[in-house]
């Protein structure tokens, strides 16, 4: 038997682990992908279950839960990928520090993340001072001396003054530029001498949280906390942050590890062919023929599913025909869902009424989260055709079941024989 | 000089006029009549220019429409338009317009441009430039983008201006000249006297629940769309101060998409438009009776297409804009059955509602954002028979708040170091006053963060406007410094925004994340109901990072629960702190805790 041709679409977190696991499981592996999505945009959290719904368990219970089992393969994915930490089954969930000034649970974290459960009980945490927009040490040092979680290990979290950018300007270029700086060599070790300094000013410590500036391709996290004694970690940050740019440092090492290249490409339209799957790509002629396609292309926010509203047409006094107010950004032979239902045909021509149902509502995603790919648990739509990731209609919108989702769609992608 | 008996008699009670209403009228009168000499108490239920001021169509323009119908109307706001800009120059900016006119209807074309000539007359009362007739093809030099059979197009000039910066500005030198100011503070009752005099207000704190009660010696109702609810807590019948109120709505777009306003006509032929207005574009608007809750006006998705495809008639391109929010205020024009809405009067009316009984109730019904000065003259003007008080209005003579002088913008941001556009928007919303932010930021560098990063804002103008401008809420910095009304939605200012709320006013920090949310919450109604493929997807992007950040609760409550959590890695303890709200029993909701 040849080997089997699997096409990926999307490198992000889904996309990554499908071609992993499809290489894994000895299929050639194309990849490709057309630019950054929810991967490489939030980051931070390695989240499985939404963490806001143990958030709510908890209020009922009473009890955090343990981390918990992963679905197969997920520990060994993220392994390879030597991005996260991520605890054993019966280990303590993470905590990790929000921006906005929040303490949450999560399954897993960027290493260069300050885990909370590793600082001891009654520990001091330093929050430095500085100058950025992402940054304000004094109301995050508020609004964490607040949360239960720090009062019930008695805490104590201190603001002082400190000066942790070498260069003028620094406080308005990009988190994800700054952490870059701290690649190189030199400018690690000054701020090293720095934070070093702060300490000895400070007094005895036991963690320092800093914004999301430690690092792109080397561990600068660990590499302080080793050095200085303590634990040093980042804020969970959201859009724009360094999280992102390391998971894309991240799969660049981990597909040259596994020999997979990633093309940059745009697919514009996925075809069942008679012994498979033609996919066409932009400006490339012929189409390329797979014999599995797994679509990790993302889910609204990713760009992977695209809301039409018809007042969009420019030029045109009214919509061809009624239309589905949502659809893949590429030609599939698939269908869509949300909230369990497929969608069809909105009932009027200008288009489906958003109003109420496009923002979440208790606790119900809104239709924006929700919608995605209709298709079985294992990702399959067709024989050779499958969807990962947030491309899932009403999947979580999190790392690691997009992670698992991926794994699972390339065993079956592998495995299938196509009628 | 000892003050007139009348007003003397009045001295017994805490005030001599309790204005109801944050609006643009409440406010203009709560100035002028400080101005005058009056104690004064002003009670806004929600906040400063929540409803019609803080959501109308943005121009103190010169009422054209009205001039077939109300030539008063047109002229009165000519002159008042000049006069605002004379008080607050910072605040305007010019926004000129072109009308193009189809072919199928050219023979009307010179009798339209007869009527621009009529409307020239009244032009230099408020520096505005005179009409011009433009062929086709000089109208599509001027703004490529519009399309159809065309036989001409004709130019006039009107002037922008921030509703809800007008009304700050008005609040805020009423407070300076001595009015003591309640926002988010509602009055419950009315009290009156045995011979039905106006007595007394009570009312309650909306935020922290607390009530009081102002005896005063008349009361004013400027609650526009309100006015007849209000009326009602006096005990006077609401059909005493009834009033018509047709919802609008507006349709916001990214950036400026034209370089003219361009007006349109929908399908039902009315005259709506597409302006640029500061960074964005909008267009109006609709006029509806309306029928429901005026705490709670939203725009829906029907209303949003009525306008985009009556625009998209002789501006296509409108159909590929993106939609980055929509605004709602109700109009509380004059009472009249059996008239179509646009046909309505924009005229004002003052009632006095001693024929119903009520001896020092008031009622101000009608009007328009830019005569709203003259408005509150003519009330103050009757305030002041009642105590017999000479002072005349200088309200047109007096510069607001921050219109006293220019600011150079380049000055600001080269002093202040921060960025030039920040530093521009600044001088927009504060004139003068951006000095005083300034200072701040020179105080505390810190200060120069930017919260919000599509306006911009910076933190110092967070901080002032919570604490001199009366915002008790993140929705009220929104609706002074525009924060979180770009294209990002809040995403990425609205918990900062909520923090620093919070350290203000002394509330706890989760008060503050909470009150960020609501905001998230309900503006993100005001934007789903337009959204396009790309708003879309940031909306998506916004409830990931809200998520991950913050947490999309099921209720507006952040409040902390009870955890029992592993302390020392072994042993498992209860914790027993709670937050105030659950320590004063409040039920517990279910939202979500650690």
């Amino acid at each position: 038997m040849t080997e089997r041709i699997v096409f990926v679409v999307g490198a992000g977190a889904a996309g990554l682990a499908a071609a992993w696991a499809a290489a894994r499981h000895g299929a050639t592996v194309r990849l490709v992908d057309s630019g950054s999505g929810v991967s490489a945009l939030v980051g931070g959290a390695a989240d499985h279950r939404p963490w806001e719904e143990i958030a709510r368990a908890v209020a009922l219970r009473g009890q955090t839960p343990l981390a918990g089992e992963l679905p197969a393969g997920v520990a060994d994915f993220a392994a390879d990928l030597d991005l996260w930490s991520l605890p054993l089954a019966e280990e303590p969930l993470l905590r990790l520090a929000t921006e906005a000034g929040r303490l949450r649970t999560a399954r897993g974290a960027d290493s260069a993340l300050l885990d909370w459960t590793q600082i001891p009980a009654g520990g001091r945490v330093i929050l430095p001072r500085a100058i950025r927009s992402e940054w304000d040490a004094g109301s995050l040092a508020r609004s964490l001396r607040e949360d239960t979680y720090v009062r019930s290990r008695g805490l104590k979290l201190e603001v002082v003054d400190a000066k942790l950018f070498k260069l003028q300007g620094e406080e308005r270029i990009a988190p994800a530029d700054l952490a870059l700086r701290h690649d190189e060599p030199q400018r690690l070790a000054w701020l090293e001498m720095r934070l070093g300094q702060l300490v000895a000013e400070a007094g005895a410590s036991d963690a320092i949280l800093l914004g999301p500036w430690l690092g792109v391709r080397s561990p600068v996290a660990s590499v302080l906390s080793k050095n200085l004694g303590l634990v040093v970690g980042e804020v969970l940050s959201g859009v724009g942050g360094a999280a992102g740019l390391r998971f894309e440092f991240a799969r660049e090492r981990m597909l040259a590890k596994l020999g997979i290249e990633l093309q940059l490409a745009c697919v514009e339209a996925v075809e069942p062919v008679e012994d498979g799957y033609a996919l066409s790509i932009e400006g490339r002629q012929p189409p390329e023929i797979a014999d599995a396609v797994v679509l990790a292309i993302g889910g609204v926010a990713a760009g992977g599913v695209v809301y039409c509203a018809p007042e969009t047409r420019a030029g045109r006094d009214a919509p061809d025909r009624g239309s589905r107010a949502f659809k893949l950004s590429l030609d599939a032979p698939v269908d869509l869902r949300a909230h369990g239902k497929r969608l069809d045909v909105t009932s009027s021509i200008h288009g489906p009424r958003m109003d109420d149902c496009a923002w979440p509502i208790d606790a119900d995603p809104g239709l924006l989260e929700a919608v995605g790919v209709d298709c079985d648990p294992t990702g399959r739509v067709l024989p050779g055709l499958y969807a990962a990731g947030d491309a899932v209609g009403d999947a979580p919108r999190t790392v690691l079941e997009a992670v698992a989702s991926g794994i699972r769609a390339a065993a079956a992608a592998c495995l299938t024989e196509i009628d | 000089m000892r003050p007139p008996r009348k007003l003397r008699q009045a001295r017994e009670r805490d005030v001599d006029v309790v204005v109801i209403g944050g609006g643009v009228n409440g406010t203009g009168v709560a100035r002028d009549a400080a101005m005058r000499g009056l104690r004064v108490a002003l009670f806004e239920r929600n906040d400063l220019a929540f409803g019609a001021s803080g959501n109308s169509s943005g121009m103190i323009h010169g009422g054209v429409r009205y001039l077939r119908t109300d030539p008063e109307v047109t002229q009165t706001s000519c002159r008042d338009s000049g006069h605002i800009q004379a008080i607050a120059p910072h605040l305007l900016f010019r926004i000129p317009f072109l009308l193009p006119f189809p072919s199928r209807k050219s023979w009307l074309f010179p009798l339209v441009d007869a009527y621009f000539e009529a409307y020239d007359r009244y032009q230099p009362l408020k520096r505005g430039k005179p009409h011009t007739r433009l062929t086709p093809d000089e109208l599509r030099e001027l703004e490529p983008g519009i399309v159809g059979d065309l036989c001409g197009g004709i130019s006039f000039d009107e002037w922008g201006i921030d509703g809800a910066r007008l009304c700050t500005a008005n609040a805020v030198d009423a407070r300076e000249r001595g009015a003591k100011l309640f926002v988010g503070v509602t009055v419950e009752r009315v009290e009156r006297g045995p011979d039905g005099e106006v007595e007394a207000v009570r009312y309650r704190d909306r935020h922290d629940g607390r009530v009081g009660r102002l005896t005063t010696a008349s009361v004013v109702n400027a609650t526009g769309a309100w006015a007849p609810i209000t009326a009602s807590l006096g005990d006077v019948a609401p059909t005493a101060a009834r009033v018509r109120p047709g919802k609008g709505i507006h349709v916001v777009f990214d950036r400026r998409l034209t370089n003219y306003a361009v007006m349109s006509e929908t399908i039902d032929g009315r005259s709506i438009f597409i302006e640029p207005w500061q960074n964005m574009s909008v267009i109006g608007t609709t006029d509806d009776d309306y029928y429901g809750d005026l705490d709670d006006v939203v725009a829906n998705s029907e209303e949003v297409r009525y306008l985009v495809e009556g625009l998209a008639k002789v501006f296509p391109a409108i159909r590929q804009g993106r939609i980055i929010g929509t605004t709602a205020g109700v109009r509380p024009t004059l009472y009249e059955y059996g008239k179509l809405e646009d046909e309505l009067s924009r005229e004002h009316a003052i009632v006095d509602h001693a024929e119903h009984g009520a001896d020092g109730m008031y009622s101000m019904l009608g009007g328009k954002l830019a005569s709203f000065r003259l408005f509150a003259q003519e009330m103050v003007d009757v305030l002041a028979r009642r105590f017999d008080l000479s002072r005349t209005c200088t309200t047109h003579l007096t510069a607001l708040p921050g219109g006293d002088e220019e600011v150079d913008a380049f000055r600001l941001s080269g002093e202040l170091d921060i960025d030039a556009i920040a530093a521009r928007r600044l001088v927009y919303r504060h004139g003068s006053r951006a000095w005083r932010i300034g200072e701040q930021m020179k105080r505390d560098p810190r200060q120069r963060r930017t919260v919000c990063v599509c306006e911009p804002v910076l933190e110092a103008e967070v901080r002032y406007v919570i604490e001199h401008e009366m915002a008790r809420s993140v929705s009220a910095v929104s609706r002074r410094t525009r924060l979180g009304l770009g294209a990002c939605g809040g995403m990425r200012c609205v918990a900062r925004c909520g923090t620093l709320l919070a350290e203000q006013r002394g509330m706890s920090p989760l008060a503050g994340m909470r009150d960020a949310m609501q905001f998230m919450t309900r503006q993100a109604r005001t934007r789903v109901c337009g959204l396009g493929p790309q708003q879309a997807r940031q909306e998506a992007l916004c409830i990931a990072q809200l998520r991950s950040q913050i947490g999309i609760v099921a209720k507006p409550s952040l409040a902390a629960v009870p955890e029992r959590l592993p302390v020392d890695g072994d042993s498992e303890t209860e914790v027993t702190t709670m937050s105030p709200a659950r320590e004063a029993g409040a039920p517990q909701d279910g939202g979500q805790g650690d």
